[in-house]
């Protein structure tokens, strides 16, 4: 199969998992609203019935919440904590909702079913969980070797030009970034794999990933890098489009946030594209291959 | 023979040298001192060597025992010197390095005066502001005679300088010299009756941690030997330049400024300018060659407003420096027509620190440079002052809203970033401005002698209106440039100029501000505590209404006694608009003198009120919560919901990276 088909096939096997997407997103959003919601609450409070929140018309203003004096630190503090811990909560459901999904961006699944969504999310969480864990320490590895102590050596050094120093710093991060699809491909075959073999452990499926991400190195390379392109593009539209809308009345703020969910829910749909490519490019191989390492 | 030529270098070549003009054409300052000097930088001992001609003129009706000396460069001898001790945070002290070739130091090696007497066994170190004995900052020498009322005191004196390799401000880093606060100088010898002082002495402070500058405006004639592949930058006009096989001999004369300094790299590129009569020159590191244009925009941009609003910058030659980063921390210093500025190979442009540093530093050539204030006992009046004329000027050409961020997210203007330092310092109170530098406690000199001063001359500001705030320094400016004005000083300008162009408007004198922001340690807070609409069951004539729109409503059915009620929740006391807004869409802008503990404005009329905000224009940069400053009587909640909706957004498109 042709980087082309894969993404073809991805591509509609995504639409077929929609409603699954739509699970993630809805997870991840009940999840970060009942972090948010209270600190609306707090904020609401903080200000009371004083106009000063006028100064926020045009966008953030740090005086405005400078003024907030001890409420500020609490606030900050519940955000730090409420953000570390939603983190942490997201990165074990993600564990979940990526097993979900991975089964059914499968060939064989057939109509979405949430049954099976959850079904496979359940049987698979362990092993997707300790995927992400490796991969993730691995890539945070990687960029501490990388770009952390490079970056680190050249700005202590008395005798490289800032400009020298600066390049070698460009030239760090680029390198990283050319190996962040080589993790994305290992962690995305290695769940791909696993999905396909419930009882095969998550360790074997890491080792998969790997063997599978190498032996058709440039094909999987080239498809990951289209796919993260075109995240990187919504990204950056999300980025251009949320922070510079600014609504002051009720009706443009609920449709901010009708318009920025959407935008979030198009990001996941371009994930899980990403996630069922990598599954059609395995399982474009032969059984024996995929199912025996 | 040695006395007879000593006499003859002194009187028939020094001082005619010193008194000479070759910058400007007429002296801008008296010339209380000068000096001469003839140094070499040895690279590899990382010493500077030569040997100094200087004199002190006794301008006072006192006959004066002795002369007194700064030896800056020795706080970097130990960890026990003042200067360390506080630098370090802790009791033991920072330490200035392990190493011999670390640690910096002053040594004089001989001092003789006109006649040739050896002074060094009239020599002593002495330690004024805390009697520490392991601080040799400040050396004081017995004079064989005292000086006469007109004497000239003239001092020749052997030195060796040794730089420190952690530069605080002054040192070496690899090839890199910023030489600062390197040579002995003279303090000021203060008669009764100038500043506060009550009876004639010297004022030579040690050298402190938090603040450098106390000096008579001088002549500075300095020659420099070094090796010939080192560029260099100084406070000085270059005069003439010799290479001699591997080295080079610069000459450099400085006229009427109270610091020399100088900088050696060779790693420097020289850019020039000119900005009307001032040539500009800009040493920068070869490879930040974009940060160029916008430093001379920024210097330029703070000569142009300084020059219209304060005074003329009087010098045909200004030299700043970029210095790399190796040498960081010789940046952000001033040496009246020698700057430093902070900058990088890469910089957002959208990013003013660069900007931000440039007109700061360049201010202090007006703030100490030109108006010769003591910072090391009225540090306020040198960083605080010249923070506000910064903030000031970069609000004004950077945007009032973007002076020190520029960014789609985000912007910032400067002005706001000295009000929230001081709002959110918990020290705030801690101690009043009028202190002297090392006496604020840790943590708290930059927030009350930067930040705090300027947020309150930014008050100032808000009451008397800019163009009189403008006035005010155009007259301290032609009062007492090349002068050394103190707090007080200032202050009577302010009373002067106030008066002069508002009458009793704010009371006989502003004494009454400067006691309550200078002086005093108390916090402003005006908030509006309620807003009441008592609505009357049936309608009635309007006696007694203050409200003018009531006249229209004495038909109508529905009337209301509308209440603002205000409240002084701090302790200081500045008149304030009150706007209050009504429900048909008018509004009364009142004036409350900010005295009372509580006030209310009562209406009566068919409208109810709306909203109320007390200094609506944000006037007050000393309120410390602009928060409770207003209240509605319907509450504006789609600015908060949108920010909410946005951090929901940023979490769960934070959450989407996961793999």
């Amino acid at each position: 199969m042709n980087i082309f088909s894969a993404l073809k096939s991805g591509f509609s096997r995504t639409l077929r998992s929609r409603r699954g997407v739509l699970i993630v997103w809805l997870s991840m959003f009940i999840l970060v609203l009942v972090f948010i919601y209270p600190l609306r609450s707090s904020l609401s409070s903080a200000f009371g019935r004083s106009m000063i929140t006028e100064k926020l018309a045009d966008g953030f203003d740090i005086e405005v919440f400078a003024d907030l004096g001890s409420t500020l630190k609490s606030l900050f503090s519940f955000f730090t904590a409420g953000f570390m811990f939603v983190w942490f909560i997201g990165f074990v459901m993600n564990a979940f909702l990526t097993a979900g999904l991975f089964g059914s961006v499968r060939k064989e699944s057939g109509r979405f079913s949430s049954r099976e969504f959850f079904r496979a999310g359940l049987k698979n969480f362990w092993s997707f969980l300790i995927i992400t864990v490796i991969i993730t320490l691995i890539t945070d590895f990687l960029s501490i070797l990388i770009v952390g102590i490079p970056v680190a050596m050249v700005s202590l050094s008395e005798t490289i030009s800032e400009k020298s120093a600066f390049t070698a710093g460009i030239v760090a991060i680029i390198v990283f970034l050319l190996l962040i699809p080589v993790s994305h491909l290992v962690a995305d075959y290695a769940r791909a794999w696993k999905a396909a073999n419930e009882n095969g452990s998550g360790f074997r499926a890491i080792g998969f990933g790997f063997s599978r991400t190498f032996s058709k190195f440039w094909s999987s390379y080239i498809m990951m890098v289209l796919l993260i392109v075109a995240q990187i593009l919504l990204g950056i539209l999300i980025l251009l489009v949320l922070p510079a809308w600014k609504p002051l009345t009720g009706g443009g703020v609920f449709l901010l946030l009708i318009i920025s969910q959407l935008m979030l829910y198009a990001r996941l749909l371009l994930k899980t594209w990403r996630y069922a490519s990598v599954t059609s490019l395995m399982e474009d191989i032969q059984p024996a291959e995929t199912g025996n390492l | 023979m040695k006395r007879t030529l000593f006499c003859l270098v002194y009187l028939v070549f020094l001082i005619p040298l010193l008194h000479s003009q070759i910058i400007n054409k007429m002296p801008l300052s008296e010339r209380i001192t000068g000096y001469r000097m003839d140094v070499r930088l040895d690279t590899d001992a990382k010493t500077v060597t030569g040997n100094m001609e200087a004199f002190w003129v006794n301008r006072s009706a006192d006959t004066v025992p002795d002369i007194r000396m700064h030896l800056y460069m020795n706080a970097f001898r130990s960890n026990k010197t003042t200067f360390h001790k506080r630098w370090g945070h802790k009791e033991t002290g920072d330490s200035p390095g392990e190493k011999d070739l670390d640690r910096g130091w002053i040594g004089i090696r001989s001092i003789e005066d006109n006649n040739g007497t050896d002074l060094i066994p009239a020599m002593e170190y002495i330690s004024p502001d805390d009697g520490n004995t392991d601080d040799r900052t400040v050396v004081r020498v017995l004079l064989p005679e005292p000086a006469k009322p007109g004497d000239t005191v003239f001092v020749r004196i052997d030195f060796e300088t040794k730089l420190p390799s952690r530069i605080i401000r002054t040192g070496y880093c690899g090839d890199f010299y910023f030489v600062a606060q390197w040579f002995p100088k003279f303090g000021v010898y203060e008669p009764a009756g100038m500043r506060y002082s009550t009876t004639g002495g010297w004022n030579c402070h040690q050298f402190h941690s938090t603040s450098e500058f106390y000096s008579d405006h001088s002549v500075y004639d300095v020659t420099i030997t070094l090796p010939a592949e080192y560029i260099t930058g100084s406070g000085g006009k270059l005069i003439s330049e010799n290479v001699a096989g591997e080295l080079k001999t610069q000459v450099f004369r400085a006229e009427d400024i109270v610091d020399f300094a100088w900088t050696a790299w060779p790693g420097y590129a020289v850019y020039n300018d000119t900005w009307n009569h001032v040539n500009i020159t800009l040493l920068i590191p070869k490879d930040r060659i974009r940060q160029v244009e916008r430093q001379f925009i920024a210097v330029k941009r703070a000569l142009e407003y300084l020059t219209e609003n304060v005074g003329p910058y009087p010098w045909p030659h200004l030299t700043f420096v970029d210095p790399p980063a190796k040498g960081s921390g010789a940046g952000g210093m001033e040496y009246t027509t020698l700057f430093t500025s902070a900058s990088s190979y890469f910089m957002p442009s959208w990013f003013h620190m660069p900007e931000m540093v440039t007109v700061h530093e360049f201010g202090h050539a007006y703030f100490m440079g030109i108006l010769a204030s003591n910072e090391f006992e009225e540090p306020w009046l040198d960083e605080g002052v010249n923070s506000y004329w910064e903030e000031r000027i970069m609000d004004h050409y950077y945007g009032s809203n973007s002076g020190l961020l520029n960014n789609r997210l985000l912007k910032i203007p400067d002005i706001t970033y000295s009000r929230l330092a001081y709002v959110m310092s918990p020290s705030r109170q801690a101690v009043s401005n009028k202190e002297h530098s090392w006496n604020y406690p840790h943590g708290t000199y930059s927030m009350m002698s930067y930040l705090k001063t300027a947020t309150w001359l930014h008050t100032l500001t808000g009451i008397v209106g800019e163009e009189t705030m403008n006035n005010i320094f155009r007259e301290y400016y032609r009062k007492w440039a090349f002068k050394h004005p103190s707090g007080k000083d200032f202050v009577n300008v302010v009373n002067e100029v106030v008066k002069r162009e508002h009458g009793d408007d704010f009371g006989p004198d502003m004494n009454w501000f400067f006691d309550q922001t200078l002086y005093g340690t108390g916090i402003c807070d005006y908030r509006v505590s309620g807003i009441q609409n008592l609505k009357h069951r049936r309608s009635f004539s309007n006696a007694g209404s203050d409200d003018t729109a009531e006249n229209e409503s004495s038909e109508s059915d529905s009337l209301y006694t509308s209440i603002a009620q205000l409240e002084r929740t701090g302790d200081l006391m500045f008149p304030v608009d009150v706007l209050i807004r009504f429900t048909d869409g008018g509004e009364i802008l009142e004036k409350w003198d900010g005295k009372e503990r509580f006030k209310d404005y009562v209406y009566t009329g068919k409208r109810e009120i709306e909203w109320v905000k007390i200094d609506p224009e944000f006037r007050i940069r000393m309120d410390v919560n602009y928060i409770n400053n207003s209240m509605t009587t319907e509450r504006k909640r789609a600015p908060l919901h949108r920010l909410a909706n946005k951090m929901l957004s940023f979490v769960q498109f934070c959450l989407s990276f996961m793999l």
